[in-house]
């Protein structure tokens, strides 16, 4: 094939093109030069260059579609993470209402139970507190008998003399007929 | 006559004392049972219980009074008309008794009655009640 080229090449140097100024000879030697690395090329590089490129680009576009999933699941996860949240708050919040409703209702027991605790030490000690003022009047009531007996017996046996005991005597007799 | 209790002793020497036996004859029995019987220490039981059952049965009745001062004989009379009265007997024996714990008032005392309206009394009731 190289060889009519050539031929051509130097038939047409001969002829018009020469007359443009251009060597037709190495005109189409380039040409044939430049088929054979455009060939080369074609066959071995651009494929592989292709592949390689391609597989970059399949390289790149699996990444992206990985960090688009990744972004979304990301998203998701948030969204979750999101809703997990404020299902917790809610919960915690509910938790915290019924505790703070509990911790009232024990401290309105405690309260209450303190009250009646209170109620039932007042009332124990008011009701020693009379028998301790009972006990008090009797002893004194009983002291006070006892001074007025005592007194009265030292009145008695230094005031009474024969005389007023008959008439004493008399008049018992008189009560007991 | 060994196994007669006290009573029926005080009741027996009541019906030979009615029935006009001479005293020294039914101590005597009296004395012998008690002897027979090793209760020589229930004498003076036997001799409260005969003075119960007498008055009992409205003979007798042994008035011991206790004041703080003798009694004069008015005063005596009065007082064994009273027992007289109330124990419903016929006869009293008046036993006087001076005690100056008494303070003042009378305290009598028969077989099976007791009257006491003595001041000592009267205080102790005092002492009580408070």
């Amino acid at each position: 094939m190289i060889l009519p080229a050539t031929q051509f090449a130097a038939e047409s140097s001969s002829s018009g093109i020469s007359s443009l100024g251009i060597n037709l000879k190495s005109f189409v030697f380039q040409l044939i030069t430049f088929l054979i690395v455009l060939f080369i090329l074609r066959r071995w590089v651009f494929p592989k260059l292709v592949a390689t490129l391609e597989a970059r680009r399949k390289t790149l576009e699996d990444s992206l579609n990985q960090a688009r999933l990744t972004e979304e699941t990301l998203q998701k996860a948030e969204a979750k993470a999101g809703e997990i949240l404020q299902a917790a708050r809610a919960q915690a919040d509910t938790a915290l209402a019924e505790a703070q409703t509990k911790a009232e209702e024990i401290i309105a027991k405690g309260e209450t139970a303190a009250s009646e605790r209170g109620a039932r030490i007042i009332a124990e000690a008011e009701e020693r507190l009379g028998k301790e003022r009972e006990k008090l009047h009797s002893e004194l009531r009983g002291e006070l008998a006892e001074l007025v007996a005592i007194t009265t017996e030292k009145v008695l046996r230094q005031k009474l003399n024969e005389h007023e005991d008959r008439v004493l005597i008399e008049r018992s007799l008189k009560e007991l007929g | 006559m060994a196994g007669l209790s006290r009573r029926q002793l005080a009741v027996y020497a009541a019906d030979q004392l009615l029935s006009s036996k001479p005293v020294p004859a039914i101590v005597r029995e009296l004395a012998a049972v008690l002897i027979s019987s090793r209760r020589t220490n229930q004498a003076e039981l036997l001799a409260s219980d005969i003075g119960w059952e007498l008055e009992r049965r409205g003979e007798i009745a042994n008035a011991t009074v206790t004041a703080a001062h003798q009694l004069s004989a008015l005063l005596q009379k009065e007082v064994s008309a009273f027992v007289k009265k109330s124990a419903k007997v016929r006869q009293v024996i008046i036993s006087q008794n001076i005690d100056r714990s008494v303070i003042g008032g009378v305290r009598i005392e028969t077989a099976a009655h007791s009257w006491d309206k003595t001041l000592s009394r009267k205080l102790t009731d005092i002492r009580e009640v408070s």
